[in-house]
């Protein structure tokens, strides 16, 4: 999987989300977390952290690539990416992160159709994908572990955003990507959504019969064999350390052999960060 | 004083009215501004004297029934486009995989119609893409659709429009008032795009067919999952937007009606054996057919409306020619969406 990392390094020191695609934050991201803890990977490291660099935006945030014009979630994964080597950027980033969320509702008959729809208390909110739309499950649980990364799990927001996490939980268990219910019918959990919300709130001391309930939801053997699937339940077993035999023997199997998972850079970091030991 | 005479008394409700007239008018256009409104009106004025849009339907009982006929028969009654030496981008609805609810286009239409190309319209090369609107991670869904085991066997690519290269295209119309929009690339440098959604309801949309399909080329990596952003800039202003900005020089949508879905769209209803694949280059127009064989008024579906007073395409059944199968036969009552 490594040596697929390195192989798929743009000349501008970034990752798509496939070979030879263009550069993009969150892949970037993801990957330098994933070689960063390898003297070996140093070089390829550093030009990554120095793209980054390169690509925050004057408002402190990240775009989803040099050339989007507008900060937005991805700017959780760089703060988190920089939190350890680059403190400058990472505050900026997350200073931007505090002063932006989801929308929130204030109105109370809007809040009572939120309620009835989607089952939801729409006065708690979290972090958004993009300004200006309401929050969402993964960018919520991505920035909760980049505010984390950067010591401010104490923070007013912070703490929103654990409720938001726990509100929005499907009652039988985890979470999609919102909502848990939508007019007539509870929403299914999806891996991703579930692992990371899983991973967050781990990092911030939260263990609860939610947790507990979504924590065996996604033990269940029962789901598509696809890697961006285990490479997620994987990094959250890594966090709780349970077994991980299970998860490396779906990805052997899985990895293609040019090393990777999917051909994807963000699946086969995932993966590496999942699956590698301590 | 100076008594008022009856002439200045007219001039003067005459200055009244023309103040108050271009009150209504300012008000009613401020949002996107008179240039752009009048525009969008006079085109939707133009569309009421061009000539009527063609519009193929074609019964299909079953996804065992030799589709490779209906779609050649479809594109032949529709006048479909020339895509001799083309790059076409297949768009089918993978909204997501509910199991028992038949919420995305079967891969048998799917292949139908890539069969077709490659042996009629001998194409240069065929993509399949789609931007999931739920799911990060396509491979799931084309596992359960069963797109996997189709596209592998036909030997055609599938782009994840989620993920693709991105470029920036210009938005012409001002509806959603946005100046550009990323796109994939694999969409934006294509021949021609053929939407090939599911028949749906919608519970935002009431329908969901050809245009509400486009929802899936743009991407989810900037405009998150489930593209909430875009729809809060209002569904209608933003699907026109897109349909009126489109790169793609050649266009065409095939629906699979084969079996629709109805009640709580666009993943929780359930199933309608309609038996039916409609075909047309004027999305309009197959959505507005789609609506009649649905036994809705496509009059009273608001989308429809303002995508047509903007001269997007016909829904006026006068102005749509149809071929093929008869609609009346195949027409089915479906439940409506539940209203939000």
């Amino acid at each position: 999987m490594i040596e697929f990392l390195q192989r798929a390094q743009n000349a501008d020191g970034g990752w798509g989300y496939k070979l030879g695609g263009m550069s993009f934050v969150e892949p970037t991201a993801a990957v330098l977390l994933a070689l960063s803890s390898d003297a070996q990977n140093a070089a390829a490291v550093q030009r990554a952290r120095g793209a980054l660099r390169q690509w925050q935006r004057a408002d402190g945030g990240w775009g989803i690539a040099r050339s989007d014009t507008e900060s937005g979630w991805m700017t959780a994964w760089a703060v988190w990416a920089l939190a350890a080597s680059d403190a400058d950027a990472a505050q900026r980033g997350a200073q931007w992160l505090l002063e932006n969320s989801g929308i929130r509702v204030t109105d109370t008959a809007q809040a009572q159709s939120a309620r009835t729809i989607l089952k939801i208390n729409a006065a708690i909110t979290g972090w958004a994908w993009q300004p200006g739309d309401a929050a969402w499950v993964f960018p919520t649980a991505l920035t909760l572990l980049a505010l984390t990364a950067m010591q401010t799990r104490d923070h007013a927001r912070v703490q929103e955003g654990i409720l938001y996490l726990l509100d929005r939980a499907i009652p039988d268990s985890g979470w999609n990507i919102g909502n848990p219910f939508m007019v007539t019918s509870n929403l299914p959990p999806t891996v991703e959504n579930t692992a990371l919300a899983l991973i967050a709130l781990r990092r911030l001391n939260v263990e609860n019969e939610i947790t507990q309930r979504a924590r065996d939801w996604l033990a269940q053997e029962s789901f598509t064999p696809t890697a961006f699937e285990w490479a997620w339940r994987a990094w959250y077993w890594k966090t709780i350390t349970a077994p991980l035999e299970r998860a490396r023997a779906a990805l052997q199997t899985l990895q293609r052999a040019d090393g990777s998972l999917d051909g994807n850079p963000l699946t086969t970091a995932l993966a590496l960060m999942g699956t590698r030991a301590p | 004083m100076k008594k008022i005479s009856r002439r200045d008394l007219l001039r003067l409700a005459l200055g009244g009215g023309i103040l108050a007239g271009g009150a209504v008018a300012y008000k009613q256009t401020e949002s996107v501004g008179l240039a752009k409104w009048a525009r969008w009106m006079l085109r939707g004025q133009m569309a009421r004297v061009t000539p009527a849009t063609r519009v193929a339907l074609a019964a299909a009982p079953s996804y065992d029934a030799d589709l490779a006929s209906a779609v050649r028969a479809i594109w032949r009654d529709a006048n479909g486009p020339d895509l001799q030496n083309a790059t076409v981008v297949i768009k089918p609805n993978l909204v997501d995989f509910v199991p028992g609810r038949p919420c995305y286009t079967m891969p048998q239409v799917t292949k139908a119609l890539i069969h077709f190309l490659r042996a009629e319209m001998r194409v240069k090369k065929i993509i399949v893409g789609e931007g999931m609107t739920f799911r990060r991670d396509p491979h799931a869904i084309l596992f359960e659709t069963g797109y996997r085991d189709m596209l592998a066997q036909a030997d055609v690519e599938y782009v994840d429009l989620n993920y693709d290269d991105l470029v920036k295209i210009p938005l012409r119309g001002g509806y959603a008032k946005m100046d550009s929009l990323f796109m994939a690339r694999t969409v934006a440098e294509a021949d021609a795009l053929i939407s090939v959604p599911k028949l749906k309801t919608h519970h935002w949309t009431k329908i969901s067919a050809s245009v509400k399909n486009l929802f899936g080329i743009v991407p989810g990596a900037k405009y998150g999952f489930p593209k909430n952003t875009l729809h809060m800039r209002g569904i209608d202003a933003f699907l026109a937007e897109l349909l009126d900005s489109l790169p793609t020089p050649k266009r065409f949508a095939l629906v699979d009606g084969i079996v629709g879905l109805q009640g709580d769209g666009p993943l929780f209803g359930t199933a309608v054996p309609s038996g039916v694949l409609v075909g047309g280059s004027d999305f309009l127009a197959v959505d507005a057919t789609c609506a009649r064989l649905m036994g809705m008024e496509p009059a009273a579906i608001e989308i429809l409306t303002f995508m047509a007073w903007a001269g997007l395409g016909q829904i006026d059944s006068n102005k749509i020619e149809l071929r093929g199968a008869a609609l009346d036969a195949l027409r089915q009552n479906f439940e409506l969406a539940p209203p939000l």
